[in-house]
């Protein structure tokens, strides 16, 4: 009796709809709450698709791909705010977050439809000269790239289609919603009982497992690690976050870095920045920044550190340091 | 007459009991129900603690054919003809970890039940 009691309300709670599909070259999928969620997860998911034609960087269609075949274009308002965002990033983080990496990207073969290979230094250091942020001219709409400049999105499209994704729900009459877009994720409001969301952060050595749980409520939760795309070549790892300074993937004593923040685009962005960076340089980032984001990093010998402002919501089997501000 | 009322109610709770056993000693062992979906259907669901000995599963997408490998507690795509290789590159499926994913024939292959508690998972997938 009991039993049946405790099963009739778990079941009646809230009606709930499940979606997952497959853009922006992953799979993603939304949990949303409330008697609205179906129509609102399908008008979400039309707005994820629309962002993911305007983004890619492979699409022949995309404003990106024609930005960087024709070199100067009007774009849309999502376009132009993207490209706005990051270059605002590329300054907050003097540079280690950069969208010109196309080229770099390119030699490696982390394209699909591309063979993975390690380039040479004479190649790199000629697509070195293309990268930076002042190869990216804004004026309105209007966005012009210096000759052999070109862009990819990749390092915060995800997070601004989430951010788009969640405001898409809630205004469609859903306040309780959990998204992940291959691994980004993001909390629209709490769990449909006020509780906050759990959002557990992959073990870099071991995605199966886990390093720890974060309780979030409204806020994107973006882990970027070495560990999601390499390849070996002669006993060498490569992975497929390249720093601008070297051409080469970064060396910064990280394996993951996890960025916890109510900024969508941000969260993105920083979590790969911060994983170039390096933990002593993110520290200070975040010390002059502890408003916009909590961090949790995971280094090549397995330390975990966390700052201050997220310990509280961390709970995890590992000792772990913490950063002050 | 009274000893008959508590002789009904010990035997009632001790039959409650036994039935709660059940069904949580049931749920408890992780599950091992893996299903395999294309372009978001369900194509098969696949106990994998019930399987006996090889067995080998075809489907074809845009790119190609790929060749899903089950055996006893074990799955993973054995071979694929699609461009990028990820899902073969993926290895064997586990529980918690990343569904194994062929994005350019639209295949996935997952846990129905994770073995994380959690509502979500960052940084699993690529
Ligand atoms: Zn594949």
């Amino acid at each position: 009796m009991a039993a049946a009691v405790l099963c009739c309300s778990a079941c009646n709670f809230n009606s709930r709809y499940d979606s997952e599909f497959f853009a922006m070259d992953t799979i993603m999928t939304i949990t949303a709450y409330g008697s609205k969620s179906e129509s609102a997860v399908k008008t979400a998911e039309n707005e994820i698709n629309r962002l993911d034609t305007l983004f890619s960087v492979q699409n022949k269609d995309s404003e990106i791909y024609k930005l960087n075949r024709d070199k100067s274009i009007v774009v849309s308002a999502d376009t132009l705010a993207v490209l706005s965002r990051a270059k605002e990033f590329y300054v907050l983080t003097e540079g280690a977050f950069d969208i010109t990496t196309e080229p770099l990207t390119r030699l490696w073969g982390f394209y699909s439809g591309l063979e993975n290979r390690v380039p040479s230094k004479e190649e790199l250091d000629n697509a070195l000269k293309t990268v930076g942020a002042e190869h990216i001219k804004i004026d309105s709409s209007n966005i012009t790239l210096d000759e052999n400049t070109s862009i990819d999105l990749g390092g915060v499209a995800k997070g601004y289609a989430s951010a788009i994704a969640a405001q898409t729900l809630n205004d469609n009459g859903v306040s309780s919603a959990i998204i992940s877009l291959g691994g980004n994720v993001r909390a629209l409001g709490s769990k449909p009982d006020g509780s906050d969301w759990s959002v557990a952060i992959a073990d870099p050595d071991d995605n199966s497992k886990q390093i720890g749980t974060l309780a979030v409520s409204d806020a994107a939760v973006v882990t970027s690690g070495g560990y999601q795309r390499y390849f070996e070549e002669n006993g060498q790892i490569y992975h497929h976050i390249i720093d601008t300074e070297t051409g080469y993937p970064a060396k910064s004593g990280l394996k993951s870095v996890t960025i916890v923040s109510e900024d969508d685009t941000l969260a993105d962005a920083l979590s790969t920045a911060l994983f170039v960076m390096g933990l002593e340089k993110s520290s200070k980032l975040y010390c002059e920044n502890s408003t916009l984001f909590g961090a949790v990093f995971v280094t090549d010998k397995n330390e975990v550190y966390i700052t201050d402002n997220i310990k509280n919501s961390f709970s995890s089997q590992h000792d772990f340091e913490v950063i002050k501000t | 007459m009274k000893n008959r009322v508590w002789i009904i109610v010990l035997s009632l709770s001790v039959l409650i009991c036994a039935v709660c056993w059940l069904y949580i000693s049931n749920l408890s062992p992780l599950s091992q129900i893996v299903g395999i979906y294309q372009n978001g259907t369900l194509v098969e669901k696949i106990d994998l603690n019930s399987v006996t000995g090889k067995r080998e599963i075809t489907l074809s997408g845009e790119y190609g054919k790929n060749t899903v490998l089950v055996s006893n507690g074990h799955i993973m795509m054995k071979s694929a003809e699609c461009p990028d290789k990820l899902c073969v590159k993926h290895g064997e499926l586990k529980n918690g970890g990343s569904p194994i994913v062929c994005l350019p024939n639209r295949i996935v292959i997952k846990f129905e039940d994770t073995s994380y508690s959690a509502d979500a998972k960052t940084g699993a997938l690529r």
